[in-house]
């Protein structure tokens, strides 16, 4: 049940037993809440099912009784002809009429609770939803970042929710309920982890072609740790730190696992349980060939890439500002690309930036490899040029 | 009118044009044909609707599924959705409203026969319309509830959701019209002494769901108005970079997409309430606590909409009051449920197949009914709202409820449209098929959600413990599949081989058992007299309907003598002096022009097809106006 807690970064000390509940084998459970706001929620689901199915028992039960019971048999007289009892009319509108009421109180009362102010010293976080991706802003560190989101332990956070198109809806499930991005208004959601843990998040309101593909994933962390995410975040990324000998790598073979740092401020990808796990299988017919890629001619082709720099769209801290796609200061040291779909490493990298759409249906980055429709494109050795620069972002 | 039988005259009388073949079906206004021809051409898109569902849950089978691209998935659901609620089950419905409502109120057709066959060409063509989509590969896209502004232009380029909005207005015309047309038929033309409070149950419900449609189509007309405006013509109701409020559309929406739930579920309650009184023996358990709830969830239906949008943010105060409505409403459906347990307690049940759909809606509905409740608490719902759990819920309420209540009237009407009773045996395959392959495939969803998948999705990820849920939804729905494949090979094996049913082959109590099966197209040769909710059990089975309020006043005899007579053929409405309304093509021409000016919209704003289709619709309705309903020959 806990074969979950594989989990290798210094958080692994800090999980309570609790996790034991949410790590089984159904990882993104509602029934297992994480948060008081999660568990408002399930104290109510509680009293709705226990109703729910006490109703349906009982319903069930005189159901199956009256059709065993006055079945039509041979010879048996004429039923009685009863047209109606009022008593029993009365009995059986107020029956439900005071369960609904016992409903009623304690839904009042929790939609009340759920939707107050946050306190003020709550941590903040913006969500942009896009299509089909997460942007994260700390606005209170001046943090932005794509598709994970760090959140320290025990402290409240209050999610302000914006959308940059059509409407979203920002849905962590073990940590609480959802709450939908809705243009030209900010809604707002607040909860307060209470363990550390890796969690998935979801797109939850049909937004498009890869409504299927806006996942999202939520580190509960130490407020140690996420002191140090948040440092690590607010500096420019190291050019080739923590990167392979050399800054070049094989493409198609799977990254080497980074040795586990006491210090790491970030999760290690490879030490992560599986439900967290980025692993969609590339669609058939992509190929990209056996070239090592070179951190440095990747900067470089960063800001002159052609048909478009990646610049024109991607942030990168200290290099580039457009706000188009995700920020990418950091990529090389989050778990998974693609919002939660493919590992962060060189081959997947590699794939995405030639032909993106393949690899996630209605994505808005174009492909950029060389090909008969784009002349102009980057070819494989440029391409692995990017992944590694990409790559070193760490 | 007749109001005595005239002997047959001796003489042949020729056949109109009319009368056979392909131009009798074109140019029809009986209320019995128009009924069949909604019920062959839902039965059809209960195919295609059922194909799409299939494919939905083969790509779903395991995670990481590739059948369909994720453009294909997302057509697959919308319109999957769409055409089971606009294509499948309220024609279903209205086939039901057309051959029944005549019969069972007494009397000879609608109120409007020629605006009756148009409903039906008008609905035709909106659903061919919809569906041509396909041959485009432009099927809608958005969901059957279509959000903007996902649905608008900068979203949706395409001809995708053009198709939908369009398709939609179509349809909705055909829904008031006929809307109007049952209102105008149930309150003007009941029998003689057919109060309001002796109407047969089904014909009661179908009261309510007319009310409905006539007030809920208007709504889903204006959003779909703004929408098209939008659309075709630049402007900016649901522009958000223009400032436009999302929500708009899904008040709009919810505002007629609720009341539509129930447009859904109201037929079937009737056709459940019908077919339990016959098969116990027993009246129906407090007929007027039946009607009265009826009425009361249509009305509270108008009140509950938002409760579809608990996540969106609408605050504290208007959560909990479409909470606490929604809450509500459980309250008259609970006694629904309460009433028909109690009809069926003390009686002697008869388990045909039509009571064993009856029996089964009891069952399953209330399981749609407890998730409901569960999902009427707004904190509660966040967890649940766009999550399986809330499409097990749907399903539970649309196939548990409404389609098992549909072929529960389908087993039991058909004797009285074909003269052929469906083979039982065939029926309690289908049964029991459907029954356990419903549960299979739509029971996994309540865990699937809850632990946390989110409706839509084209694909999911592995490990995510959804596996085992999803691979036995499947294989439910494959079973689902043979099962319809049994009713309609059964549908068209029992046309022509279903053994012989005679009038009334399962002692019922309302006046259309009382006719020839199927009845002579002037239904009644002598308009009946009304003197109890269940005329022919006072003929029949006095007992059983003797405490029921009767009125004694007067000596005509509740039905003419010749209308019990044994199974010999009817004589023709020529043959009695019976006038009865002429066949026509107007309808036909003019739902044809009108769909037309929708065709030209489309095709690229076509000015051409837009006023050729105008100039037919205004020249086959004038036609159609000053033409009399009834002419003695041509």
């Amino acid at each position: 049940m806990i074969r979950a807690l594989r989990w290798r970064t210094h958080t692994a000390a800090a999980l309570p037993a609790a996790l034991a509940a949410c790590s089984s084998h159904v990882p993104n459970t509602t029934l297992s809440p994480q948060t008081e706001f999660g568990r408002d929620i399930d104290a109510l689901f509680d009293i709705l099912l226990f109703a729910g199915v006490a109703v349906l028992v009982l319903v069930t039960l005189a159901l199956l009784f009256v059709i065993v019971r006055y079945r039509h048999r041979a010879g048996a007289p004429e039923p009685k002809a009863i047209h109606g009892n009022a008593v029993l009319e009365i009995v059986w509108t107020l029956i439900p009429a005071v369960i609904l009421a016992i409903i009623a109180v304690p839904t009042v009362r929790t939609i009340f609770r759920t939707q107050a102010e946050a306190g003020p010293n709550a941590l903040q976080v913006e969500v942009v939803g896009h299509q089909w991706w997460w942007e994260f802003r700390y606005p209170q560190y001046g943090v932005v970042t794509a598709n994970e989101l760090y959140l320290p332990v025990g402290r409240t956070v209050n999610f302000a929710l914006m959308t940059a198109d059509v409407v979203h809806s920002f849905w962590i499930p073990q940590l609480g309920g959802k709450r939908d991005l809705v243009s030209n208004d900010t809604n707002h959601v607040w909860f307060t982890p209470e363990s550390a843990f890796a969690w998935n998040g979801f797109c939850a309101e049909f937004c498009g072609s890869s409504h299927a593909n806006m996942r999202f994933r939520v580190f509960t962390v130490p407020p140690e740790q996420f002191e140090r995410w948040i440092a690590h975040q607010q500096s420019p990324p190291v050019l080739g730190a923590a990167a392979p000998p050399a800054g070049a790598i094989d493409t198609l073979a799977p990254a080497p696992p980074a040795p586990p740092q006491a210090t790491a401020p970030t999760v290690v990808a490879d030490s992560l349980p599986e439900h967290v796990r980025a692993a969609t299988p590339i669609p058939a017919g992509l190929r990209m060939s056996n070239v090592r890629g070179d951190a440095a001619r990747g900067a470089q082709l960063f800001m002159r890439a052609t048909p478009m720099p990646c610049a024109a769209c991607h942030a990168i801290q200290g290099v580039a500002a457009s706000i188009v796609g995700p920020n990418l200061t950091h990529v090389g040291s989050r778990t998974s690309i693609g919002a939660g779909l493919f590992p962060t490493d060189a081959r997947h990298l590699a794939l995405w930036i030639k032909d993106s759409p393949a690899m996630k249906p209605g994505s808005k980055m174009p492909a950029f490899g060389k090909s008969a429709q784009i002349p102009a494109g980057l070819d494989d050795q440029q391409i692995a040029d990017l992944a590694a620069y990409l790559l070193s972002l760490k | 009118m007749a109001t005595t039988v005239a002997p047959p005259p001796a003489v042949a009388v020729p056949a109109s044009r009319y009368e056979r073949g392909l131009w009798s079906w074109l140019a029809t206004v009986d209320h019995k044909r128009i009924g069949q021809l909604y019920l062959y051409t839902a039965v059809t898109f209960f195919l295609i609707g059922g194909l799409e569902a299939l494919i939905i849950r083969e790509q779903l089978r395991g995670p990481n599924g590739t059948l369909v691209s994720a453009e294909t998935y997302n057509q697959l659901f919308t319109m999957h959705g769409t055409t089971m609620i606009f294509l499948v089950i309220m024609p279903l419905s209205a086939a039901f409203f057309n051959y029944l409502i005549p019969l069972q109120i007494g009397a000879r057709d609608v109120a409007f026969p020629r605006l009756n066959a148009f409903s039906y060409w008008v609905f035709l063509l909106g659903a061919l319309f919809m569906n041509a989509s396909w041959l485009f590969g432009a099927a809608p896209d958005g969901g059957w509830f279509g959000y903007t502004p996902l649905t608008t232009k900068a979203y949706a380029p395409g001809m995708n959701i053009d198709f939908w909005v369009l398709g939609l207005q179509i349809l909705g015309i055909s829904s008031l019209a006929s809307g109007f047309n049952f209102l105008t038929t149930i309150i003007n033309l009941r029998a003689p002494g057919m109060h309001l409070m002796r109407m047969p149950i089904f014909t009661w419900m179908s009261f309510v769901t007319q009310f409905l449609i006539i007030l809920a189509f208007p709504i889903i007309t204006v959003a779909l108005t703004f929408l098209q405006l939008d659309r075709f013509f630049g402007t900016n109701f649901y522009t958000t970079a223009a400032g436009g409020d999302p929500l708009l559309w899904q008040h709009l929406f919810w505002l007629f997409g609720h009341p539509e739930v129930y447009i859904l579920i109201l037929p079937a309650f009737g056709l459940v309430s019908e077919v339990l009184p016959t098969f116990t023996r027993k009246p129906l358990f407090g007929y007027p606590v039946m009607v009265y709830s009826g009425v009361l969830i249509g009305f509270l239906g108008f009140g509950v909409w938002a409760h579809h949008m608990f996540a969106v943010g609408m605050g504290p105060i208007a959560d909990s009051a479409f909470g606490v409505t929604t809450m509500l409403i459980a309250i008259p459906t609970g006694v629904k449920i309460f009433n028909w347990l109690a009809t069926l307690h003390g009686g002697s049940i008869r388990f045909t197949t039509s009571a064993m759909f009856a029996i089964g809606f009891i069952a399953l509905f209330t399981i749609g009914g407890v998730s409901g409740v569960m999902h009427s608490s707004p904190p509660a719902d966040l967890q649940q709202t766009d999550t399986y759990f809330v499409v097990a819920h749907f399903h539970y309420v649309m196939f548990g409820g409404s389609m098992m209540g549909i072929f529960a009237g389908a087993y039991y009407y058909f004797p009285k449209i074909t003269g052929r009773l469906l083979s039982e045996r065939l029926g309690k395959v289908h049964f029991w098929l459907t029954f356990i392959g419903m549960n299979l495939t739509f029971f996994p969803m309540h865990f699937a959600g809850l632990n946390g998948m989110p409706r839509r999705v084209y694909t999911y990820a592995a490990g995510q413990g959804w596996d085992l849920e999803n691979m036995v939804s499947t294989w439910g729905a494959r079973m689902l599949a043979v099962a319809t494949l049994v009713f309609v090979y059964n549908l068209i094996r029992s046309r022509r081989q279903g053994e012989r049913s005679g009038n009334d082959p399962w002692g019922a109590p309302t006046l259309e058992w009382s006719l020839h099966s199927p009845p002579p197209e002037y239904n009644y040769a002598v308009i009946p007299t009304v003197r109890s909710r269940y005329p022919l059990w006072d003929l029949k089975a006095a007992h059983r309907s003797a405490h029921e309020p009767h009125e004694h006043d007067g000596d005509m005899p509740t039905l003419a003598p010749e209308t019990l007579a044994p199974d010999t053929p009817p004589p023709t409405a020529r043959q009695l002096g019976i006038t009865m309304p002429t066949p026509t093509l107007k309808p036909l021409i003019a739902s044809i022009g009108l769909t037309a000016i929708f065709v030209g919209l489309i095709w690229n704003k076509s000015l051409p097809i837009m006023l050729g289709g105008t100039a037919l619709f205004v020249v086959a309705l004038y036609a159609w106006l000053l033409s009399p309903l009834e002419e003695h020959e041509e």
